[in-house]
This record gives structure tokens, C-alpha cells and sequence, in this order.
């Protein structure tokens, strides 16, 4: 390790005395067509041949549209979790257009990375698209995307353990089987203390307003955390044995998301059930869980050196052609309007879930950079019960340290 | 009197060796215990990354031959020979660096020499990763970030800062008596014809050595290759290969083929050293006695 530290001067000298070629020059088209050459980043899935080349199909499609530029597509991998770190660290040298998870926005508008759409663009993404996952990608009133998936998890259970009516509240569950949950992973872990009213930033967007996960509301939560980790037919989802579970038949319901769906269908088969988020009975009364809730969206890289044609495409690959088939070949639930309201589409019990998870029982998780102050607390709270340091006794103390850590900037 | 005394120290020293034995024991299964479940999990049938049990319930080769056919998603051959091309090249280039390097401080003397050693021990304290985002965008602006050329990139990096790790050899350098310089001098042969014809041939042990080490540190390398890469899946190295293999997307199906990976990546470096072993042990120890 330490033979590379200096690598940085050495290997820069070394690497200029080679004086190797550098880019390549745009040059003028033929027959007055423009010569483009647009970068694009997506997972690897979408661009292996197994699963169909979905990028690869959307952009030729792209490119016979428009006849007038001569375009070069240059294909790269990154998914939409990590594009968005890759596009703040150097955007210069980045995609032109990339697919990004909405809760990476503020990384990239920190950095005057992303594209504001504007016009008669943001108004097709606006035709396109139900409220929720507008406010998704928006920022400070302007579209920084264009939204092709729903993100968010919800609940898969085992059809001959629960009927439908069962799925409807996690306590019923509890009586009637095996029920695992990402206790320890604050993503999954919020939702309980969100149904009993704790707020994140006002109505999300409201950083001053801070975060109220605080006071009596919260207190009985961790309580009823408490006793549901107690609870013998509760098991806690860590490092794959959720769905370790499903598959032997130990475990009856896990929380997860669409991609974990095909292993659980071919672990329950015609067994396999989804629904939205349960209730769960606190104090005698129902309270509803909520989910974080996000979309995966198309985004456009400040820095590309054709803007139009970059734009052009990311509004191309959200649109309902590409959800479309982004849905057949890599099972990636569509948030466009058009496909929502489609029959077939509709008919798939996966798509119905999250879309009732997204309407029904989820926030949209805030794009502020307060944020990530929120998931570590929350976390040492699952893991402060699991361990058994957090107790009744202690549970009104804990609640206000979890709450006054959510508030801090303090690491 | 004297048989009972000699019993008894027997007897002494058999429950001492017995204890040192079972604490060996016991340190030797908790070392080798999480290599042997990579193992057992490199040939597990049964999917994902979570199982109930320790051993698993069947067994398979086929985490092996997925891990070879199956390259639309993460293209494992494709890594394998990027990170073995990378390896070999930094592994040439570094051991030439450093044995050079020993050479000069240990025979020659020059004003910088010095200066020279205190600079690069004191190089030597900062963490490499440090100037990860600066190398990045030195290599950058030189244009070596695209396509083929991050395999240069990567190989520069690698040997680039060799020449400050130096000591060891040096170390050893200094332990063949200048004599056998002085002598082969005063018949004519030239300062590169005593490091090539004498030095070298009488130092084998520390080039083995240095040609492990040099070897190894890019082949394992995860950190720099993660930051040169970036989208260039083309490009990426066994160690960006296994980490995608962990990503929430590929965990469930990938999980195996990822321990197969593990073990296979570990396969040419035991062979190396299995083979080179000796050397080894000899380098470390240090001294030709000449």
C-alpha cells in the first residue's frame, strides 16, 4: 500500500514522458448530418445479452428517430446507486446520460452535475408522470430527471400461510406464522415510527422544520419494537437469511424489493404473495407503516458536450416505448402513467404491490442533505434492541438520543 | 532418587508440550477456519448468501463453470486476464525499480543518497489511498482514463512508487562484501555488468522475494483499480468483479461464484509461493555469507 502513495508524482512523470494520444477530436459530419458521440451508463443488466440489451435496443431506436445526427454511443456500467458518486467525483469525464436513484440528487446538484429540464421537455415529463414521482426528482422547483422505475420495498409472503385478509396487519401475521423483517437496517426500520406520526423535515422538503422522531409517539414505538423483536415468530433479516428463510420454508413473510422477486418466486411459486406494507397494533389502534419511497430516474450530465441530444435521449429512455420494454426484458416496475393504467402490466401481482406501496403506504424519502444524518440512529436502535441494551427501562431515553442524533451534524 | 527426577522432568516437559500443542491447535482452527468455509462455500449447490448450516448440504462444480460461461452479466475471464495482464506487467516493471533502486543506495555514493532515504521513509508514512483522487486526475488529464489505456494506467500506478521500497533490499545488498564489487571492477567489468553478473546472481532470494510482493499488490488491488475504472466495465480487475458480485442486485444469485472467485484468485499466488517458499524464508532472513 504504501508503495502507491507516492505512485501519484512518479507514476504522473512516468506516464508524461510516454506522452500517449489524448482525445479524440469531433469531427464535422457527413452530408450536413451532426456527428454526436453520447456516453451512456446504465447497470450491467440492462446491457447483457441474457436479459435483452435494453440500452443498447432503446438507443438505436434513439438514433433511427433521428436521422439528422450521426451518433456514436458509448456504453459504460454503472448502476443506479453508485452513478451518481461517479458523476459528482468528475463529471467532465463522466456520461452524458446515466440512470440514477433520486435519493443520489443532491450529491449531483451539489455539484452542478445535473441537468435542469426545462420547456416543452419538462413538460412531457410532467404528462408522463403522477405527482409523487415528479416531486421525486425535483429540487427547489426544478425537474432534474426523467423517472422510469419505482423504488421502494414492500412485503412478499407465503399464500398458504396467510390469506389476504391476514396480510393486512403485522400482529394477525405474527399469530399465524413465521415473519421476517430488516430489523437492523434503518432503510426498512423507519417505517414504524413514520406510521405513528414522526415526521421527516416537515412534509420532506423542509429542512429547517428537522426531524421529529421524538417525545411519546416515538417512545411507544420503540416499545412495540421491543416486543416484537421478543416475539418468537419474529425473525430478524440480516445478511440474506430472509430469503435463506423462504426458501427452506422457515420463514413465511419477508420485506424486501422487486429485486429479490424472481428468487422468491422460484423459491414459493404459485405460493408467492405481494402486498403493500401491514399495520401494526399499537395500543389497541392501527397505525399504518411507510415506507421510504423513491423513483430510478434518467439524468443528464451539466457537463456533456451535446446537450440537446442528451437531453433528446434521457427523455427517450423514460419514456413509455423504453418502460415498456425495460419492464419485459429486466422486470423493472414502470412509473409512466400510460403503462400504469395498462391492463397487462396491472395484472402482474409485483407491479400492483409497489404500485400500491408508492400511493398508499410510503413517503417519498427526502432529497435534502440532512438526510444522512437519519440512517445511522435508527440504525443503532434496531441493533440496540437486538442486543438487548435497549429495554423498556430505557426505551424514553434511547428514543430522545436517537432523535437528538437525527437533528446533529455531529459524526 | 535420580530415575524419579528424570521421570519427572519427562513428565514435565510432556504436558508442556502437551498444552503448547492443543493452544496451536486451537489458534491453527480459528486461523484456517474462515478459508476453509470460503472453500466449502465455492462448491456449495444450495443458492444465496445466507445458510443455516455450516456445511453445506450438497455440493457442486457448477459455481466454477458459471463463474467461466456465464459473462453476460460480470465477465469473470475478462477480469481474470485484465488483472493477470496488469499484475505481470506492474510485477516487471516494479522489481526492476526496486532492485535498481537497492543497487544505487547500497553501492553508490552520491550528495542525494541521503536525502534520498529520509524522503522516501517519510513518503512512506502517508497512506497510499491519500492521493487516490489526485492520481485520478493526474491520469486524467494525460488521457489515460479511456479504454485500453486504463490498463497502462493501472500498471503505472502499481510500479510507479516502487522505487521507495527500497529498504529490504538494500538491506541484503548490503551484506555482499564490496570485495567481490572492488574485485570484479579491477577487471573491467562496468557498474551494470556487477549488478546484473554479481550482485544479482548472488541475491536470489531477495528478487524472489521482491517479485512476490510486487506481484501480489496489484493482483489484490481493489481501491485504485475501483477509482480508475468507473464505468469501464470492459477494464475491470478480479477484485471490482467480486465486489459487483456483492452488490443487492447480484448478492442472491452471485454469492457463490463469488466464494469460487475468492478461491480461485488465490490459486496462482499459493503457487507462487508454494514454489517459492524457500527463497522466501532465506530473503527475509537476509545475508549471503560470502
Amino acid at each position: 500500500m504504501r508503495r502507491r502513495a507516492v505512485s501519484a508524482l512518479t507514476a504522473a512523470v512516468m506516464a508524461a514522458s510516454l506522452a500517449v494520444t489524448g482525445l479524440t477530436g469531433c469531427g464535422s459530419g457527413d452530408g450536413g448530418k451532426e456527428t454526436v458521440r453520447l456516453m451512456v451508463w446504465s447497470p450491467q443488466g440492462d446491457q447483457s445479452k441474457d436479459k435483452g440489451e435494453w440500452l443498447q435496443t432503446c438507443c438505436n431506436a434513439f438514433a433511427e428517430e433521428h436521422p439528422e445526427w450521426d451518433i456514436t454511443f458509448v456504453y459504460g456500467v454503472a448502476d443506479e446507486a453508485t452513478s451518481a458518486g461517479q458523476v459528482a467525483q468528475d463529471a467532465d469525464a463522466s456520461a452524458d446520460v446515466f440512470l440514477y436513484a433520486n435519493d443520489n440528487l443532491t450529491t449531483m446538484t451539489d455539484a452542478d452535475a445535473l441537468v435542469k429540464f426545462g420547456g416543452k421537455y419538462r413538460a412531457e415529463i410532467e404528462a408522463a408522470n403522477s405527482q409523487t414521482s415528479l416531486d421525486s426528482v425535483t429540487k427547489d422547483g426544478e425537474i432534474y430527471g426523467v423517472p422510469f422505475a419505482i423504488n421502494t420495498w414492500f412485503m412478499f409472503y407465503d399464500k398458504s400461510v396467510f390469506s389476504e385478509e391476514d396480510v393486512k396487519n403485522l400482529d394477525t401475521m405474527l399469530e399465524k406464522g413465521v415473519v421476517s423483517f430488516p430489523f437492523t437496517n434503518s432503510w426498512y426500520l423507519a417505517s414504524f415510527y413514520i406510521g405513528n406520526g414522526c415526521t421527516l423535515f416537515g412534509d420532506g422538503t423542509d429542512a429547517s422544520a428537522g426531524v421529529d422522531f421524538g417525545g411519546e409517539k416515538a417512545q411507544e414505538v420503540t416499545d412495540y419494537l421491543i416486543d416484537l423483536e421478543a416475539n418468537p415468530n419474529f425473525r430478524i433479516d440480516a445478511d440474506g437469511s430472509g430469503i435463506a428463510g423462504m426458501r427452506d420454508g422457515s420463514v413465511n413473510a419477508m420485506f424486501t424489493g422487486s429485486w429479490d422477486a424472481a428468487a422468491i418466486q422460484e423459491a414459493l411459486g404459485d405460493n408467492m404473495g405481494v402486498a403493500a406494507l401491514p399495520t401494526y397494533t399499537l395500543n389497541g389502534e392501527e397505525k399504518q407503516m411507510y415506507s421510504y419511497a423513491g423513483t430510478k430516474a434518467v439524468g443528464v450530465n451539466a457537463q456533456s458536450d451535446y446537450m440537446v441530444q442528451a437531453v433528446e435521449l434521457a427523455i427517450f429512455l423514460g419514456n413509455e416505448y423504453s418502460q415498456r420494454l425495460h419492464y419485459e426484458l429486466g422486470d423493472v416496475v414502470p412509473c409512466h402513467t400510460a403503462l400504469l393504467a395498462d391492463e397487462d402490466i396491472m395484472a402482474d401481482e409485483v407491479v400492483a404491490a409497489i404500485n400500491d406501496t408508492f400511493n398508499r403506504t410510503s413517503i417519498l424519502q427526502p432529497n435534502l442533505a440532512e438526510m444522512s444524518n437519519c440512517w445511522v440512529p435508527v440504525e443503532n436502535m434496531g441493533k440496540g434492541i437486538r442486543n438487548g441494551s435497549i429495554t423498556h427501562e430505557n426505551s424514553a431515553e434511547q428514543t430522545e438520543q436517537m432523535n437528538e442524533a437525527m437533528n446533529s451534524d455531529g459524526i | 532418587m535420580a530415575g524419579k527426577k528424570i521421570q519427572s522432568a519427562k513428565r514435565k516437559r510432556f504436558i508442556n508440550n502437551s498444552i503448547v500443542h492443543v493452544i496451536l491447535a486451537v489458534l491453527a482452527v480459528i486461523w484456517v477456519f474462515p478459508i476453509v468455509w470460503v472453500v466449502l462455500t465455492s462448491f456449495r449447490a444450495e443458492q444465496g448468501s445466507y445458510v443455516s448450516t455450516f456445511l453445506p448440504q450438497s455440493y457442486t462444480l457448477d459455481n466454477y463453470i458459471r463463474l467461466f460461461t456465464d459473462t453476460t452479466i460480470l465477465n469473470f475471464p475478462q477480469m481474470f486476464m485484465n488483472t493477470l495482464f496488469i499484475a505481470i506487467f506492474s510485477c516487471i516493471l516494479s522489481t526492476f525499480y526496486v532492485l535498481a533502486v537497492s543497487y544505487c543506495l547500497s553501492r553508490l555514493r552520491f550528495k542525494l543518497r541521503k536525502p534520498y532515504m529520509n524522503m522516501s521513509m517519510i513518503l512512506g508514512l502517508f497512506p497510499g489511498f491519500m492521493s487516490m483522487i489526485a492520481v485520478y486526475f493526474i491520469l486524467k488529464a494525460i488521457g489515460l482514463t479511456e479504454g485500453n489505456l486504463i490498463k497502462l494506467a493501472l500498471i503505472l500506478v502499481y510500479s510507479g512508487g516502487a522505487g521507495l521500497s527500497f529498504q529490504i533490499a538494500k538491506g541484503f545488498f548490503d551484506t555482499i562484501p564490496i570485495a567481490v564489487d572492488e574485485a570484479a571492477l579491477l577487471d573491467g567489468c562496468t557498474r551494470w555488468q556487477i549488478f546484473t553478473k554479481i550482485t544479482l546472481p548472488l541475491s536470489k532470494p531477495i528478487v524472489i522475494y521482491t517479485v512476490l510482493t510486487s506481484f501480489m499488490a496489484p493482483w489484490l488491488d481493489f481501491i485504485f483499480a475501483k477509482v480508475i475504472c468507473r464505468a469501464n466495465s470492459d477494464q475491470y480487475t478480479i477484485a471490482i468483479g467480486l465486489w459487483n458480485m456483492l452488490q443487492k442486485e447480484y448478492i442472491d444469485n452471485w454469492y457463490t461464484c463469488f466464494a469460487a472467485g475468492a478461491v480461485l484468485i488465490s490459486i496462482p499466488i499459493a503457487a507462487l509461493f508454494l514454489y517459492m517458499q524457500r527463497y522466501y524464508v532465506d530473503g527475509l532472513s537476509g545475508a549471503v555469507k560470502g
